[in-house]
């Protein structure tokens, strides 16, 4: 068990910054999942952990030792690869005890430490088989017993589900949060699955085109978003964004505005553009939201599509007059469009025309320029005492 | 058209009494009908092909053997193409093995008696097979040739290992125009490199001389283990190369994580997992340094005790006054038979070797 720190990594190939300046620091015992889009740099921040790449430029620490030129044999990190990575030409006694045997451990010793990992991931009576006589799940098992048999000090895992079918999935999603509590070992999880870093980390580090956008715990991520990236990426469906112009009391969008105190947010001076954003859970239909203690004026919109999931429906709004249909693109960038969602007993048909308001306290501003948080809830409205806002505004 | 009309008219006359005349384009199907109990074997072309053609006794034409031969070939082409295959089968196989057979007639045709042999031996004396080794140490040619075949292939296969690792697993600048001098070196003729090397290795080396008593490579194993292996590794770095860059990143990464170097990964990985390539190349430069004859004949005097390869033997039974054929026959065969054991045994390896690089590249 130990410390991952990386200090001022960047790496840099020929002609891209794979990771830009990235400062980590993971505590012992941690379970933090980094998460990002394709090509953020989230895989090469895992290799150079391993010692798989080495960075351009910064140090990378593992407990209290500089590892940054240590071979990845002597990190004492072990990994769980993506495609799974199994050696094809042994069994899974073969797999399993490979690295114990590389280090000179003896027969009884490696037996026994096989015999525990393989109890662990309920893989028993399965130590003879090759791996391609092996289920997807039953490979993915013995890729972690062999990582765990070596009771390495950090784990890394690179998209170890993602080439599972969803059920399965879920289960190994279990299984992991269970290993962890089991053998308290720190664990570097790299996914893009959002839901799937949610679900099981202690914090999550959002990365965008090789830089860190946020390190904090899934709920702080979703809630405070620090910036327009990690708003839009963190929570399904996606955050609604607005731009609009910051005015004397208000926020003035294309199709409608919203009161507030623009003293009260930092950054936001009179005529600067700030772009609003809310949640699909935070839009409420007018005519049922006395629950809400804090909304907006009355927004009048058309619903436009109707998408019933089950627990919720998803209701498409479109905004103003005349505005336009625009499938094409993501509808929560476009200015005439608003995605809602509400309890399926709701009574909502297409076509109609309706009120809604906002939750004030969920609705954040973002600079429009750098895209960085300027305020978590408006429910300061101008005149009343500053200071009230119940959900601290950052930055 | 007119072949047919002509045909039918012919074909009325010796074979169906009223077939011909009436066979005009009314009612074709009533034909066929009056047909198929006289003709026999009703024709499957009579259907359609009657009204194209304007007549309907096609089934009925008197062709001869060879026409008849053509159209069941029309029909099923299978046939042909079974045929020609072992036509070219036969044509291969008797290219190949006849000059072992010949080979094998004069081997056990006694000694002065070579001019008569036709297709079976002039005589019969099996005792060549043992007078071989009689008249010269033969079997001392063979094993020097077997230490140099097995020296360059463990060399080049560790050489070319590393090679192939290098181009075919990493990006480094200036790979392509390495790999492509690699590729020239290999078609300079051996003849080229000759004058030099011999010179090279007639000049006693004074680091040499606690080992050699001369100081020189000549008359040694290395004489001709270097040379020939430098001939041969393009081949095979070519074949791993294929290989090795097959391999997914993966495992080797999963190896060094769990505590190889790259090399590690490399001897227990990565070449386990390229085993029919690593055969492949292996069994092609053993045949190749086993069969090679420039640098054997040119780099040793000869002599046995000075590692003369096989080849001299064989040669030795050339005297100033008389060729003795048949111990250089009996000679060839007994030399032939260590490749031929590899191959047979190695053949499935080489096999797949050699599809899997073609296919996959």
């Amino acid at each position: 068990m130990a410390r991952v720190q990386l200090e001022h990594v960047t790496k840099r190939y020929e002609d891209v910054i794979a990771v830009d300046d990235m400062n980590l620091d993971i505590e012992d015992g941690e379970f933090v999942c980094l998460v990002g889009p394709s090509g953020c740099g989230k895989s090469t921040t895992m290799e150079t952990i391993a010692g798989l790449t080495r960075p351009s430029d910064g140090n990378v620490y593992i407990g209290d030792r500089d590892v940054t030129n240590l071979a990845p044999k002597d990190r004492g990190v072990a990994m769980v690869f993506q495609n799974i990575a199994l050696f094809p030409h042994m069994d899974v006694f073969d797999n399993v005890s490979f690295g114990l045997r590389l280090r000179k451990y003896d027969d009884e010793e490696i037996e026994r430490r096989v015999e525990q990992a393989a109890d662990i991931v309920q893989l028993e009576g399965m130590l003879e088989r090759m791996p391609d006589e092996m289920s997807g799940g039953q490979r993915q098992r013995v890729a972690i017993a062999r990582a765990i048999v070596r009771n390495p000090d950090v784990f890394l895992m690179d998209e170890p589900l993602a080439n599972l079918d969803a059920k399965l999935r879920v289960h190994m999603r279990t299984e992991l949060q269970r290993l962890h509590r089991e053998l308290g070992t720190t664990i570097v999880y790299v996914t893009h699955d959002q839901a799937e870093a949610m679900t099981m980390s202690d914090r999550i580090a959002v990365l965008n085109a090789g830089k860190l956008q946020q390190i904090d715990p899934p709920l702080v991520c979703y809630n405070e978003p620090a910036n327009l990236f990690v708003a839009g990426f963190i929570g399904s469906p996606s955050m609604n964004f607005v731009q609009g112009e910051v005015v004397d009391g208000g926020l003035e969008t294309k199709n409608f505005d919203v009161e507030l105190d623009h003293a009260a947010v930092p950054g936001a001076g009179t005529g600067d553009t700030a772009t609003l954003g809310v949640r699909p859970e935070d839009i409420h239909l007018a005519r049922k939201a006395d629950a809400v203690t804090h909304p907006t004026s009355r927004i009048e919109v058309t619903t436009d599509v109707l998408e019933p999931m089950g627990d919720e429906i998803f209701v498409y709004l479109m905004l103003g007059e005349g505005a336009e249909r625009t499938m094409e693109e993501d509808p929560m960038e476009s200015p005439d469009q608003l995605l809602m969602s509400v309890t399926p007993d709701t009574d909502i048909r297409e076509g109609e025309t309706v009120d809604v308001v906002l939750d004030r306290s969920n609705v954040h501003l973002f600079d429009a320029a750098n895209g960085n948080a300027l305020v978590h809830g408006i429910v300061d409205l101008p005149g009343s005492e500053p200071g009230t806002t119940p959900t601290e505004a950052e930055d | 058209m007119t072949p047919n009309d002509h045909d039918t008219s012919r074909d009325g006359g010796t074979d169906v009494e009223a077939g011909g005349e009436t066979a005009g384009s009314e009612g074709y199907s009533e034909n066929v009908n009056r047909h198929l109990p006289r003709g026999g074997r009703p024709h499957t072309r009579v259907a359609d092909g009657g009204t194209a053609l304007g007549g309907t006794d096609d089934a009925e034409l008197d062709r001869g053997p060879f026409s008849r031969w053509v159209e069941s070939s029309i029909q099923s082409p299978e046939r042909v193409y079974k045929a020609m295959f072992y036509v070219a089968a036969i044509f291969f196989l008797f290219t190949t093995l006849f000059p072992f057979y010949w080979l094998l007639m004069v081997a056990l045709t006694p000694e002065g008696q070579l001019e008569d042999i036709v297709f079976t031996p002039n005589g019969f004396n099996p005792g060549a097979f043992i007078e071989v080794f009689e008249v010269l140490p033969f079997h001392w040619y063979m094993f020097n040739s077997f230490v140099i075949a097995t020296a360059s292939t463990i060399l080049v296969l560790v050489i070319a290992s590393l090679t192939g690792y290098a181009f075919g697993r990493l990006e480094f600048p200036g790979r392509t125009p390495l790999m492509l001098l690699v590729l020239v070196v290999s078609f300079f003729p051996p003849a080229a490199f000759f004058i030099p090397l011999n010179d090279l290795f007639n000049t006693p080396v004074s680091m040499l001389e606690p080992i050699m008593s001369d100081g020189t490579l000549y008359n040694t194993p290395g004489a001709m283990v270097i040379p020939i292996s430098a001939i041969f590794i393009p081949l095979s770095i070519f074949i791993l190369t294929t290989f090795y860059a097959q391999i997914p990143d993966g495992l080797e990464d999963a190896a060094r994580v769990e505590g190889t170097t790259r090399l590690g990964a490399l001897f227990r990985v990565i070449i386990p997992l390229s085993a029919p390539g690593v055969a492949t190349a292996g069994v092609l430069t053993f045949i190749a340094v086993y069969n090679e004859f420039f640098f054997s004949f040119l780099m040793t005097d000869g002599q046995p005790e000075n590692w003369a390869p096989l080849l001299e033997g064989i040669l030795g039974y050339q005297g100033q006054y008389e060729i003795l054929f048949h111990l250089m026959a009996a000679s060839s065969i007994i030399g032939v038979l260590p490749v031929a054991i590899l191959v047979i045994v190695a053949q499935e390896k080489i096999v797949s070797g050699l599809t899997a690089g073609a296919l996959k590249e």
